[in-house]
């Protein structure tokens, strides 16, 4: 279904239990460099787990993960490999305040950029051109966990941009987010896709992947995927949506008129029988 | 889709469960979490008093720090209640060129000090500290001697109380840590650091618990049942921690941590008001020697 692009990823039968609860379980697909790909799957579908394999902060019971062709494992995550890798692939967590650790702000931005061997004044630089392109410079010098949920994740998206990576790795990016913070979030996307970055966002949210994403895939609640194709032709297909749980289907009468409704976070196609 | 089947009960008339007795509207442990709440959130908005224009905020904070260290250490040691009464004049004084205030330092001091006054009270008596009796009744007498042992020791720890407050008001979180960075291995000020940061965020989350258990309870739960609920929620938020320290190793492993961190903004010399604080603070230790 893609193009001739380079592979970034291939997931390869990836398989993942927690204990004894299985996570994900058989997985496999490919991601090509500039795609944009939304992971749609109902709560406790195994989203997250396979963002934390893909960005190689936990690594599979069986299958694998390669990036650029090299495995992922705790091995192979060493010296020069590790270092690329973390320069071209960053996770944004679902929840903020476990990714703003440091004293201000402006440390935050900085973390990234001068672990990975960034000369001081250029990561101050970038670090205060994206408080400038996020307008965020009023918080430079506030510690991360005075500030409202939007500001929060507004710094834990700047602080991975700050690495300058190609693939970024988003899990349920609009949590707790306000409209006018979606807005946001869905303008900022929409010019990094512009700048070919791979972007993959786990999420149930059917209308930030539609908006902002070319492909999909579905993990089902058994874990597994149960398709991957381009995001129009998914979003059309009532029938996976529902056995995915990803929308639910309610009747109800006006009249002599039955209306049966999909519902979700998704706009919806009405029928009438 | 099934249709949804609500129980009859759900719609029907209310059942009379009978009258409640009265009780105080909060209990210990709501008071005890919502009070050590309220005092990390405390803690935490210090920053208003750091960012204003005093003598103090403008050092260099190794050399803040070095110096408040220093007189912390002439209180423990010092021997007298002059001296400890002149460091605790002294401190009160930077309170007000600090534009702190004494209000607001003495706010944050007088918890502990009642503390320390009450646990420092049997001191004064005879059948602690044996001397002159000044005043007796029923078997039980105050001392002279326990009475200047108790009002010794309270000088002592308030002053070292009001040394590290004016330390902790006048200095930004974000400073305290980076020039604790430089004087102790980074790890342990990293350490320290991560605790004060995540600590709060579980206290909030213990908060939340009890206030959705007060939401649903009418009456004052007995002691076990109280004591078993505390257990469960320690427990939990033990979990949490646990969760929440993985999440956040994993937050930092992806931005390239590999075991040390490298930070920016080296370390900037020492300027003469630095010298002059450090120069002075020696001094006080020194005298604290002698007396």
């Amino acid at each position: 279904m893609r193009g001739a692009m380079e592979d970034l990823f291939i997931v390869n039968a990836l398989s993942f239990s927690y204990g004894g609860n299985t996570a994900l379980a058989g997985v496999s697909f490919s991601v090509g460099a500039g795609e944009s790909i939304a992971i749609l799957g109902a709560n406790g579908s195994g989203k997250s787990t396979l963002l934390k394999i893909m960005d190689g902060l936990i690594f599979p019971a069986s299958g694998s993960v390669s990036f650029l062709g090299e495995r992922l494992s705790e091995e192979s995550l060493q010296g020069d490999f590790l270092k690329r890798f973390r320069e071209r692939v960053s996770f944004v967590f679902p929840e903020p305040d476990v990714q703003l650790f440091c004293p201000t702000v402006l440390e935050e931005l900085l973390f990234g950029p001068l672990q990975l061997g960034l000369e001081e004044a250029a990561a101050i630089k970038r670090a205060e051109e994206l408080l400038e392109m996020l307008g965020i410079e009023a918080l430079s010098k506030r510690p991360p966990y005075n500030l409202s949920s939007g500001e929060k994740k507004k710094v834990a998206i700047a602080s991975v941009l700050a690495i300058n990576p190609d693939v970024l790795l988003m899990d349920e990016p609009t949590n707790g987010l306000d409209p006018r913070a979606q807005v946001w979030l869905f303008e900022l996307l929409g010019r990094l896709k512009g700048l070919k970055k791979t972007i993959i966002l786990a999420t149930h949210d059917l209308s930030l992947a539609e908006d902002l994403s070319e492909r999909i895939i579905v993990l089902d609640e058994a874990h597994s995927l149960v398709a991957d194709g381009p995001a129009e032709r998914i979003l059309k297909d009532k029938d996976l949506l529902l056995r995915a749980n990803l929308i639910h289907e309610h009747a109800h009468r006006h009249g002599h008129v039955i209306h049966r409704h999909s519902h979700g976070p998704y706009s919806t196609h009405d029928e009438h029988d | 889709m099934e249709e949804m089947r609500l129980p009859d009960w759900l719609g029907g008339p209310r059942e009379d469960t009978g009258p409640v007795r009265r009780l105080k509207p909060t209990g210990f442990l709501e008071k005890n979490i919502a009070g050590f709440s309220g005092a990390m959130l405390k803690a935490l908005a210090t920053e208003e008093y750091a960012s204003r224009d005093g003598v103090l905020q403008g050092l260099e904070p190794r050399a803040k720090l070095l110096g408040f260290f220093l007189l912390i250490a002439a209180s423990a040691i010092a021997g007298s209640g002059l001296f400890l009464s002149g460091v605790l004049l002294f401190v009160s004084a930077m309170s007000i060129k600090t534009r702190v205030g004494l209000s607001p330092l003495a706010k944050r001091v007088l918890p502990a000090f009642v503390f320390t006054f009450a646990v420092s009270l049997p001191v004064a008596l005879s059948a602690v500290t044996p001397g002159r009796e000044l005043v007796g009744a029923f078997g039980v007498a105050v001392t002279a001697e326990g009475l200047r042992l108790a009002g010794f020791f309270i000088l002592r720890v308030a002053t070292m109380l009001t040394l590290a407050s004016l330390l902790a008001l006048t200095t930004r979180q974000a400073d305290f840590f980076r020039g604790l960075g430089r004087m102790i291995p980074g790890f342990f000020a990293t350490a320290l650091f991560f605790t004060f940061r995540y600590v709060f965020i579980l206290i909030k989350s213990a908060q939340d618990a009890t206030l959705a258990r007060k939401s649903r309870t009418i009456r004052r739960a007995v002691l076990r049942e109280s004591q078993r609920w505390f257990a469960s929620r320690a427990a939990l938020i033990l979990k949490r921690s646990f969760s929440m320290a993985e999440e956040v190793n994993m937050a930092m492993i992806s931005r390239g941590f590999s075991g040390r961190i490298v930070s920016a903004y080296g370390a900037a010399p020492f300027a003469g008001r630095d010298y002059l604080w450090i120069g002075f603070t020696s001094f006080v230790l020194f005298l604290s020697l002698g007396i």
